[in-house]
């Protein structure tokens, strides 16, 4: 068989969540992958290129999904796409370790009519449990290749390709060696022809039905390209397909035969099982030996607190390590532009534009960089090793007094990574309901932005107890999002029903490759806000603090900056933050929030903000207006709860596709932020 | 009896459920079928249980485990 000799090849990518499809998808794209939504719909879209014996193939990761019926938007897409023309073969990615599960997908795969090759991962937790596959077996039963891969490992992967690039044009399974028991129950007068052809063959009646549907099918919609597919789907009463080609006959489809369906492929995946697993001793799996320990009745909920508190030690502390060496370069860097440019002879202008305004504002951001990366290389690891759903279980008995799912605990575990992300997670949610509060408190789990205007302030304020006083912002935004969930429930009448359904995946060492690839992209996100929004944002602010209503001024009570925040620090003062460079900063922290720590800088002229020195002229600047380390507190927790940032306000719209939902979370924070703040103020004001 | 009674290391059979259609249709692609076999591994007393379905672990709150009738 030749490969087709079109100018770009598409390979779809398709298995179940947890199949290990991303990961196997990631090693053979590597890093360039471009991402995008599907058309119309909040489903991601990634892409990625790639070369094999002269032929360039487009590769395409479709959602993880259990099924291909319509009714979740995932499976819709996946099966609209593998219907159109725009791919050409489909690799679909199934779990040795849950073959039984697995193979449900792929026998619906098989009945679209395209090229398929399974590759079959996760071989190595098969050998581990001491039982074999037959592989010589499975492929003649399914009628396709079937390649092991390791998609962690990045073992098989040539053969895979090498298998994709001879199957590209076969159109139907070749050699189909079933080997039923025809003699029993399983006689069949369709035997002949069908169990040919196909690779999954219902029983007469269902069969019987096909051949009268295509014969109808046939007349009345000639494009069809897929009669036999259709068919099946219009006995399933699948709504898209019903709508797009009724059929009146009444007599056949005479109800919905899809329950039907679903078992007859089942019964025909327990006969694979019985004739390809070997040895099949029932050993109990690794993961049941540590389930019983991370899942326990009651050491689960401690070992879960100890986990999350290895991450903060990980961010805060190890973070902190490397931090010290950015600043210092930082610093250096600083130093050699001003000097650079002084003996360039730049304007005096153009100086402070570049060293007080541009690295000054982009430099105290990047500094953060180390503590972002620990934090998201521990939250990568919770992933990909298999416990982050775990947590969906373990936290779902506290999360059902608050009328939640205890799936809505990862959304806002992610929340301390970054809010988008966290938000974008809310989808996999059981109901509307659950994700619509889902993303009204996540914003108030604190994220990794919000760190470096903690770590700065408290540094400042409290040197002796710089951590606590981190820690406990992060202890007061979890509360604040539990109680508003909690007063939520409280006033909701109708019942709520926590249908908690999530997949537990067997544990697994993380790949590096995987978790290497997350966090370089989080890594990546952050570089490039603090490239085009802080960098933006530091300009701006630079130039409102320059220039008056008169031009270019050196004084600064006279700016346009100094007049924009005298004007809104009425709203701020009784929260102890009635300083006009701050409640500008808080303005201007809409757009990102570490945007408070750059404009912090260059509205008091600090340079280098995050070393020693800076910090202890801005806190001799700000202390020698009355600000206290009371203050400093307040500005923290306002910080911590008003709204996160412009790209979060962008993906509540997104996700809720509803302007008066996202303005009312936006203005519902700020309440909540003026409110608790206000309250600290006062009472650590009677208190002091 | 219903699922969310199941005991920590007994296999029960699926006699029939009652959920809205949607989570109903997921279970069955997840082949929680009539007459499947469901292994109860954990169960933390309120009904939100770990159970494998052939060959995979899910974890399900009582307001599906409360309405799955099963037989030993």
């Amino acid at each position: 068989m030749t490969a087709v000799m079109k100018q770009d090849a598409t390979i779809g990518f398709v298995g179940n969540p947890n199949s290990g499809k991303t990961t196997l998808f990631n090693a053979f794209s590597g890093a360039n992958l471009k991402v995008a939504n599907w058309p119309g719909v909040t489903v991601e879209k990634v892409e990625g290129m790639m070369k094999f014996k002269n032929q360039r193939y487009k590769l395409v990761d479709l959602p993880g999904t259990y099924s291909l019926t319509s009714y979740t938007m995932e499976e819709q897409v996946a099966r609209n796409y593998i219907l159109s023309d725009d791919v050409d073969v489909i690799v679909d990615v199934v779990d040795a370790s849950s073959l039984e599960r697995n193979l449900y997908l792929t026998l619906q795969l098989l009945e679209l009519g395209k090229p398929v090759v399974v590759a079959l991962n996760m071989m190595d937790i098969v050998e581990k449990r001491g039982l074999e596959i037959d592989m010589h077996r499975l492929p003649e039963m399914l009628g396709v290749p079937v390649i092991p891969v390791s998609a962690r490992k990045r073992k098989g992967l040539s053969v895979l390709m090498h298998a994709v690039h001879h199957h590209i044009n076969a159109k139907h399974p070749d050699k189909l060696i079933h080997g039923h028991d025809f003699t029993s129950a399983r006689e069949s007068k369709h035997a002949h022809e069908h169990h040919r052809d196909y690779t999954m063959v219902y029983s007469d009646e269902i069969e019987d039905k096909i051949d009268l549907i295509i014969d109808e099918l046939r007349s009345r919609y000639p494009e069809i390209r897929n009669y036999r597919w259709h068919a099946l789907k219009l006995l399933e009463r699948d709504q898209e397909i019903t709508e797009k080609y009724p059929l009146d006959m009444p007599d056949v489809i005479d109800r919905s035969y899809e329950s039907d369906i679903i078992n007859e492929k089942y019964d025909f995946i327990s006969e694979i099982m019985n004739e390809v697993i070997m040895n099949r001793a029932e050993r109990e799996a690794s993961t049941d030996k540590v389930d019983a320990v991370l899942t326990n009745k009651y050491w689960s909920i401690p070992i879960f607190l100890g986990i999350i508190g290895v991450v903060f030690f990980l961010t805060f502390f190890v973070g902190d390590f490397f931090k010290g060496y950015f600043e210092i370069a930082i610093n250096w860097l600083g130093q050699a532009a001003a000097s650079g440019l002084t003996s360039a002879g730049a304007s005096p202008g153009l100086i402070s534009l570049v060293s007080d305004g541009i690295i000054a504002g982009v430099g105290s951001i990047l500094t953060f960089l180390p503590n972002i990366f620990m934090l998201f290389l521990a939250l990568a690891f919770l992933e990909d090793s298999g416990y982050m759903s775990r947590v969906a279980y373990v936290m779902d008995g506290i999360m059902g007094h608050l009328g939640l799912s205890g799936r809505a605990f990862i959304p806002l575990i992610l929340g301390f990574g970054c809010t988008v992300p966290a938000i974008m997670a809310s989808r996999a949610l059981e109901t509307k309901k659950d994700r619509f509060r889902v993303m009204l408190i996540t914003p108030f789990m604190s994220c990794s932005a919000r760190l470096t205007v903690y770590i700065l302030f408290s540094e400042m304020f409290f040197p002796k107890h710089a951590m606590l006083a981190a820690y406990s912002l992060y202890v007061i935004g979890f509360v604040t999002a539990m109680l508003v969930a909690l007063i939520i429930h409280l006033f909701d009448k109708t019942e709520t029903d926590h249908q908690l359904l999530i997949e537990l995946p067997e544990y697994k060492a993380p790949s590096a490759r995987t978790v290497l690839i997350y966090v370089g992209e989080k890594v990546k996100d952050y570089l490039s806000k603090a490239g085009t929004i802080i960098f933006i944002a530091s300009i701006v602010m630079w130039f409102i603090m320059n220039f008056g209503i008169h031009g270019y001024t050196s004084d600064v009570s006279m700016s346009i900056g100094a007049n924009i925040g005298k004007a809104i620090v009425p709203f701020f003062r009784p929260l102890g933050l009635g300083y006009w460079q701050l409640a500008l900063a808080l303005i201007a922290g809409i757009s990102a929030k570490e945007v408070v720590v750059s404009s912090t800088a260059v509205l008091y002229g600090v340079s280098n903000i995050n070393a020693a020195a800076g910090m202890s002229t801005l806190a001799g600047l700000l202390g020698a207006s009355g600000f206290t380390a009371l203050n400093a507190y307040c500005l923290m927790i306002f910080c911590l709860l008003y709204v996160p940032c412009a790209a979060t306000l962008a993906v509540i719209k997104r996700e809720s596709e509803s302007w008066k939902w996202t303005g009312f979370v936006a203005l519902f924070q700020i309440s909540v932020a003026w409110v608790i703040t206000f309250a600290v103020y006062h009472i650590g004001t009677l208190l002091i | 009896m219903t699922l969310d009674l199941g005991k920590p290391g007994s296999t029960y059979i699926i006699k029939g459920m009652e959920l809205p259609q949607t989570i109903e249709k997921h279970l069955e692609a997840l082949g929680m079928t009539y007459g499947t076999k469901v292994d109860v591994l954990n169960n933390k007393s309120k009904g939100t249980l770990i159970i494998k379905v052939r060959g995979t672990r899910f974890a399900v709150g009582k307001g599906i485990s409360g309405k799955i009738e099963v037989s030993d």
